[in-house]
């Protein structure tokens, strides 16, 4: 099956515009795991920070462009996986070597058409 | 007739072969469906051909039939290219096969309903509903939650286990840690709803045999967990008191007044081998200690002999250091009054105000008690009252609605030593 990885957490961890000494750290690290998944990696990418987003919100046909993310919230998304597993225990033991420099969560969701 | 062995087959087979075919095509809906439509068709056709002569079997085989037709007519939709379906076997062959040993896959099953990726409220209703075979209605009253609320986490349930693809497997050793502490939660729940209905005529009664049973294969296939033979032992202990825990008219026999002679020995001998083989050399779990205190009950052989309550209290507080909850410490307290008197249970009692007890109907019971032995009559009937207004079973009501009246009399007769 094709799951995606969502990567959460506080990216005030990562300094200004996403270039302080944590991001190198977590580059580090992305790069090796990459290496680890091998072929059962199939795509993902780091995101830079929510201060960079824009946001088109489509209320009632109506499409209004924004500055920013679509929920302000204290963890968001700074990266994602998309990967082959054979089911859920082993996205779930992929998940759990996801690198995190600090305290975080992996949202593990199967891909639409993966299975 | 031919029905009423269906019924019986259903009842002892159903969950094996549920759990069977949910192994075999990795998709509980089918399986489910499939078994629906093989008792449908075993209603059809034994009355007019005869009961099968391995009726288990026939299900299972005819079952699967329908689970393949199912896949097959469900990849036909999805690519739209007709494909021809299996000939349909005449009722003499479907008389003659006997499809030998349906696999053994429960433990299989208990692990998928019990996925951590399962919502917890769903896990036990889901294990119940699949391994156990009881209906919807019968696990919605159990859980005391509207039908269509049961029947709305299950479906939420199976479609997460289906659509996260949460494997048919029983996990590794490496993943036991988190993955068993589950499957004992979900099955401590489901034994304690059977537990509950003391009488064991009602809509529980069915599954204790079943919970009972699932603890010995879970101990079977994992020989190297202390908690997984302790639950094992917790529970042939408690079901061996059966017998004695109502009297003539249907009220609860307290555990201390049960009458040991009415146990079941055989289920007292497999609990005492189970909890051998959880009390090893290392930490003892709350599980372990859990079904010591059982065992310590069960040992007692008549009630000539005197009551373990030193025993029970040791066990209730080194219990405490493992889980300090309300239950826990309600539990130590009844000990504690035995052992040192109504007034030190009562203060006992006093320091768990603060902990949220007002719900929980045995703190107001044992304070009742407690209150009557200290012989402050007007605050045990108050306390009675409390806890009878918590909706007790039909057998625990009956007991407290006895005490009460003895209470009653005590006041209309000029008080005077109770006990």
């Amino acid at each position: 099956m094709k799951y995606a990885l969502l990567i959460y957490d506080d990216e005030r961890a990562y300094g200004v515009d996403k270039n302080g000494p944590a991001m190198q750290e977590i580059v580090a690290k992305h790069m090796v795991f990459g290496k680890e998944l091998g072929a059962a990696r199939l795509g993902g990418a780091g995101l830079k920070n929510t201060a960079a987003a824009t946001t088109i919100r489509t209320v009632q046909g109506v499409k209004t462009v924004h500055d920013g993310p679509f929920a302000e919230t204290k963890e968001q998304l700074g990266g994602f996986y998309l990967i082959e597993a054979a089911d859920l225990d082993a996205a779930i033991a992929i998940a759990k070597k996801v690198p995190l420099v600090q305290d975080g969560s992996i949202e593990i969701r199967p891909v639409m058409g993966g299975a | 007739m031919s029905l009423d062995v269906l019924e019986r087959v259903a009842r002892e087979a159903g969950g094996r072969i549920v759990a069977a075919l949910a192994a075999y095509f990795r998709d509980l809906d089918i399986a489910e469906d499939a078994y629906g439509d093989a008792c449908a068709k075993a209603v059809e056709t034994w009355p007019e051909h005869g009961t099968p002569f391995d009726p288990a079997g026939w299900l299972y085989r005819a079952a699967q039939r329908k689970g393949i037709d199912a896949l097959r007519r469900r990849r036909t939709r999805k690519r739209l290219m007709p494909e021809a379906p299996p000939p349909e076997p005449t009722a003499e062959q479907l008389m003659m096969e006997d499809a030998g040993e349906i696999p053994d896959e429960r433990l299989r099953l208990i692990f998928v309903c019990c996925h951590p990726a399962v919502a917890p409220d769903a896990r036990a209703a889901l294990t119940l509903r699949l391994v156990c075979g009881l209906s919807t209605g019968e696990i919605a009253r159990a859980f005391l939650v509207p039908e269509p609320t049961l029947a709305q986490r299950l479906v939420r349930a199976k479609r997460k286990i289906a659509e996260a693809g949460v494997p048919f497997e029983v996990p590794g050793r490496e993943a036991w840690a988190g993955r068993l502490e589950a499957v004992l939660s979900t099955l401590e729940v489901a034994y304690a709803k059977a537990h509950e209905d003391a009488a064991g005529a009602g809509v529980h009664a069915r599954y204790a045999t079943e919970v009972l049973e699932l603890t010995g294969v879970l101990a079977e296939l994992v020989p190297t967990e202390p908690e997984v033979f302790a639950l094992a032992a917790m529970v042939r202990y408690a079901e061996a008191r059966r017998p004695a825990r109502l009297d003539a008219r249907g009220a609860m026999v307290p555990l201390s007044e049960q009458d040991p002679l009415l146990w079941r020995r055989a289920l007292i001998e497999e609990g005492d081998v189970y909890l051998r083989r959880a009390w090893g050399p290392g930490p003892l779990g709350a599980r372990t200690l859990q079904a010591a205190i059982h065992g310590t009950w069960c040992w007692r052989k008549s009630l000539a002999e005197s009551a373990p309550w030193s025993q029970v209290l040791w066990l209730y507080d080194a219990m405490v250091e493992q889980r300090d909850d309300v239950v826990v410490r309600v539990n130590r307290a009844v000990a504690l009054a035995e052992v040192e008197g109504a007034e030190v249970g009562l203060r006992e009692l006093e320091g768990l105000d603060s902990r949220g007890v007002s719900g929980y109907l045995p703190y107001h019971a044992l304070r009742a008690h407690l209150l009557r032995r200290c012989g402050r009559v007007a605050e045990a009937l108050a306390a009675y009252d409390a806890a009878l207004a918590l909706d007790p079973g039909d057998a625990e009501r009956k007991w407290l609605e006895r005490r009460r009246a003895e209470v009653g009399v005590a006041i209309e007769s000029g008080g005077g030593e109770l006990r």
